[in-house]
């Protein structure tokens, strides 16, 4: 499984953006997502896309946890977002991992977008890598999130951050990473 | 945040505009808009346009004329109910696109009626230079009847539709074409990727200076694209047992005044149709219509002897015959009352692939290759097809739907049939577990013939599948989706997949397009459902791409036009068929265009402005531009470009500029290469550009718009048409603006 996750002002503008792999299971934590080299700026696409759903969710869902919210079925990539009070959302996309059977994949493997969301599950199902819909790893995810949400509050509060400005500090960089490492 | 009332009007999109030009972006997706406003305005422009040069392609210029009556249909046709209906939307006019791809699916399932002609007949009518005989004079003149035609339905309502048509086919093709097909090489998916690849072609045009300006107006509610690449999917399926839309409904019998021995003639061509050699294939019903016309040759045969001929056969055959008054000679331009044979709207892509190349050396021979025929013929033969419609083909359908009704239908959905089916379902049981060892082979029991793979014309699961096409056919939704929906078990247990699958399928689109159900609250989820199940069937257990994408495609179109949480389905089932690579590159990226269209039909709901899918539909139309891009054809890459300039225009704070850094890296890019290629495939290293931009009024509308580009960057140093000063083109508007008056001036 890999990650992406941003952290954007309510101007939609990147406060935090960090790449990261599992680290469950044998995972090295480097992220490998489906996107050949030349083309990673898909991943802000697809956050950026979501918006649309994390604005129309964020109404309609009291929990400052959002969940998973959108997908986007030719990468397989689905994103869970998280609300803070002032605004700022944390958006997490992940991605599992290339299935060894690529025909797989392409052919009837995504057809859990629709309807019956059992379908990925069958690789290894207890992991939170393989199944990225199931309770497990929207637990996992909300775990990450609120560890993350601690750190991004203390780091708000620092006097030397400035509201809306882009997250430099290498403390919350290291802990966000160890929290991914932890939870996901 | 700002609101996208008052961003709309004050921005334009920014400043990169080399083809489509503003008023072309906005055409593509009129749902804000005037809808039909612009689709007069776009006929006014495009006519205006194609008809003093004749170089136009005829698959392009077909394109305006056919939309020619969307102003009469908008007011009552396929969708009268849709505008009334109430589910939440404020906005009336997003209807107005999908009006026009609602009544093209409906127009798809038309009749087919089997022309089978005798030889003089189609010897008279090769002299008025149809080469196909008597039934390729007919066909143009089969798709759109004249005036309404009144349909009853099951329940005794009647309504008017506009658009009603017949498809006329050959007899002597009907049926034979899929055992002498070819499976691999010219697959009609692969002949459906050729025929885009050719129009593209045509339109996209690198000849350079000869672009015509029609292939960006093209782009009216639903790219021509796309909307050519669902007409073609749509009549490229052959006539099969699983669903009877291409079996004859009715058979037309022509002999001609010259004829010897007319009575005996049209005996011998009845028996023919029913026993003889020209007998349908056994899964085709025998029992169709059959309707018999003398063609009387006006300027050689005598009209009393005809009369009296016509009268006997009249006597002789009962009703359903007609008497067709043709003149015999060729018509040419010159003559007076000459006028252009129709173009055909149904053609099937092997075809158009055949059509579109004989108009083409024709073209270059300095003809405009489309053949004429008199003024008297044409309303001769229009009166003559909605004759053979209004009052044969029609009370003709009405009756049989009735009486398969009452007969089969009724008796399968009383109590009685239900436990007979049931019982049948038990036995099936008990007899394969019994025969179990012994293969199994003849099935549990049931009609379906598993040798052949289909049931026979009289067993009351065939009745009942033709009854529902029938219904579907007569515009009668509500009965044919309980019928769909009644038969659609029996097919699965008789492990009949196809016909399953089908049945699955037709179900969910005459509930789709049953304006009614919407009331009633449809059911998103059984629809999704269905369609889940009728792909699987075709695709995995019948392996028929064909059929598969056809129905995503009715999937994708019809849940598009239902608007509110549907939009989304649709987009979901488009972003399927790209993921089971059943269309070639260029059908990739023409549902990535129309993942975007889903999207962006999709309105915010009341005034907040959450609900839209803006952001996304911009990253689809963005992905598309790059994809055309790559695939060598920078006007439609430049289209959808500005289209997704303007559908992010509401969602971005600084027009033009993207929060995400990788995203605007990309976007900037996307746009350098854009106008670049642009540039180039327009021939804009040639200097005599300007020069001929100057001239010529048929080009108006073309010069407003990108030529003024090419002159300012002609006049400033090349170097500037780098990304950065295109991007911040937006405060450049203004001074363009009148700059351009002045020089026009």
């Amino acid at each position: 499984m890999s990650y992406y996750f941003t952290i954007l002002s309510p101007t939609d503008t990147p406060v935090f953006n960090i790449a990261f792999g599992t680290s469950k299971s044998g995972g090295d934590g480097i992220a490998r997502f489906r996107f050949p080299d030349t083309a990673q700026y898909m991943n802000q696409f697809i956050i950026h896309s979501s918006l649309d759903i994390v604005e129309e969710a964020q109404w309609t869902n009291g929990a400052m946890y959002l969940k998973h919210v959108d997908t986007y079925p030719p990468a397989a990539a689905y994103i869970s977002a998280f609300l803070t009070p002032s605004g700022v959302r944390f958006l997490l996309l992940h991605q599992p991992p290339q299935l060894s059977n690529s025909g797989g994949s392409s052919g009837f493997g995504a057809s859990s977008i629709l309807g019956s969301s059992s379908n990925l599950a069958r690789g290894s199902t207890s992991s939170i890598a393989a199944n990225p819909t199931s309770p497990q790893t929207e637990e996992a995810v909300r775990q990450f999130m609120t560890e993350v949400y601690e750190n991004y509050v203390k780091t708000a509060m620092s006097p030397f951050y400035k509201q809306g400005a882009e997250i430099r500090s290498p403390v919350f960089r290291t802990r966000v990473t160890a929290a991914g490492k932890k939870w996901l | 945040m700002t609101s996208p009332g008052d961003v709309t009007p004050v921005k334009p999109p920014p400043s990169f505009s080399p083809g489509s030009g503003r008023n072309a972006s906005k055409l593509r997706y009129p749902e804000e808009q005037e809808p039909t406003v612009s689709i007069d305005a776009e006929l006014v422009e495009s006519r205006s346009v194609s008809s003093p040069s004749p170089s136009i392609p005829a698959s392009t210029a077909e394109l305006p004329i056919r939309s020619a009556s969307p102003q009469a249909r908008s007011i009552r046709s396929s969708t009268p109910q849709l505008a009334r209906s109430s589910f939440g939307s404020p906005f009336e006019g997003r209807f107005d696109g999908s009006e026009d791809i609602r009544s093209l699916i409906i127009r798809a399932f038309s009749p087919t009626v089997a022309v089978y002609a005798s030889e003089d007949t189609d010897d008279l009518v090769r002299n008025k230079g149809f080469k196909g005989g008597f039934w390729d004079l007919l066909r143009p003149f089969g798709e759109t009847v004249t005036g309404k035609v009144i349909i009853r339905d099951s329940v005794g309502a009647s309504r008017a539709w506009e658009d009603f048509g017949v498809r006329f086919v050959d007899l002597k093709t009907l049926g034979r074409a899929p055992t002498g097909q070819d499976p691999g090489r010219d697959s009609p998916l692969a002949q459906i990727e050729q025929v885009l690849e050719k129009q593209l072609g045509a339109s996209d045009g690198s000849s350079g200076t000869q672009v015509p300006a029609k292939d960006i107006l093209g782009f009216s509610a639903t790219t021509p694209p796309s909307k050519l690449f669902l007409r073609q999917l749509l009549c490229s399926t052959a006539a099969s047992p699983h669903e009877t839309f291409g079996h004859p409904v009715a058979s037309v019998i022509a002999i001609s005044s010259r004829n010897k021995a007319p009575l005996e003639t049209l005996r011998r061509l009845y028996a023919e149709t029913n026993t003889g050699e020209q007998r349908l294939p056994d899964w085709i019903h025998q029992e169709y219509l059959r309707y018999y016309v003398l063609v009387h040759d006006e300027e050689r045969d005598d009209i009393t002897e005809t009369t009296k001929l016509y009268d006997q056969m009249k006597r002789h055959f009962g009703l359903h015959c007609h008497l067709l008054r043709l003149r015999s000679s060729q018509c040419v331009v010159t003559d007076d009352d000459s006028m252009q044979v129709p173009h055909c709207e149904w053609l099937s892509p092997k075809e158009h692939l055949l059509g579109v190349g004989e108009t083409e050396t024709l073209v270059d021979l300095g003809t405009d290759g489309t053949s004429h025929i008199f003024d008297s013929d044409v309303s001769a033969i229009k009166s003559f097809v909605r004759e053979l419609i209004v009052q044969s083909i029609i009370p003709y359908m009405e009756n049989r739907v009735a009486v398969w009704n009452d007969q089969v239908a009724a008796r399968r959905r009383g109590i009685s049939g239900r436990f007979m089916s049931l019982s049948k379902r038990w036995a099936g049981f008990s007899s394969s577990s019994r025969s179990g060892a012994s293969g199994s082979s003849g099935g549990n029991g049931g009609n379906y013939d598993t040798e052949h793979n289909f049931y026979r014309q009289e067993t009351p699961e065939a009745i009942l599948r033709k009854m529902a096409d029938f219904a579907f056919m007569l515009r009668d939704w509500k009965l044919a989706s309980s019928t769909y929906e009644m038969i659609r078990s029996d097919y699965g247990n008789d492990k009949a997949w196809k016909y399953h699958a089908g049945a699955h399928e037709m179900c969910a689109v005459s509930m789709l397009l049953n304006p009614l159900a919407m009331s009633a609250k449809l059911k998103l989820e059984s629809v999704d459902q269905m369609f889940e199940t009728a792909c699987y069937s075709y695709l995995t257990r019948c392996s028929d791409a064909t059929h598969a994408l056809r129905c995503l495609a009715l999937a994708v179109e019809l849940l598009k036009s239902r608007g509110g949480s549907a939009t989304e389905s649709a987009a979901r089932w488009a972003m399927r068929v790209m993921d089971f690579g059943l269309v070639g590159s260029v059908g990739q990226i023409l549902f990535m265009e129309r993942v975007a269209a889903c999207y962006a039909s999709k309105t915010p709901v009341g005034g907040a402005k959450w609900g839209a899918r803006r952001r996304k539909a911009g990253m689809w139309s963005l992905l598309a531009a790059d994809q055309w891009l790559q695939a060598g054809r920078p006007t439609l890459a430049s289209a959808c470009l500005e289209e997704a300039e303007r559908l992010y225009a509401d969602v971005l704070e600084v027009d033009g500029v993207f929060p995400l850094p990788e995203m605007q890296s990309f976007v900037d890019n996307l746009r350098r290469a854009v106008t670049s290629d642009y540039l180039q495939a327009r021939g804009f290293t040639a200097q005599d550009e300007p020069a001929s931009g100057e001239a010529g009024g048929t080009e108006e509308f073309s010069e407003k718009l990108d030529k003024r580009k090419h002159r300012r960057s002609l006049m400033g140093l090349p170097s500037q048409l780098d990304a950065g000063n295109l991007i911040s083109g937006g405060p450049r508007d203004p001074d363009d603006q009148p700059n351009d008056d002045f020089e026009r001036a």
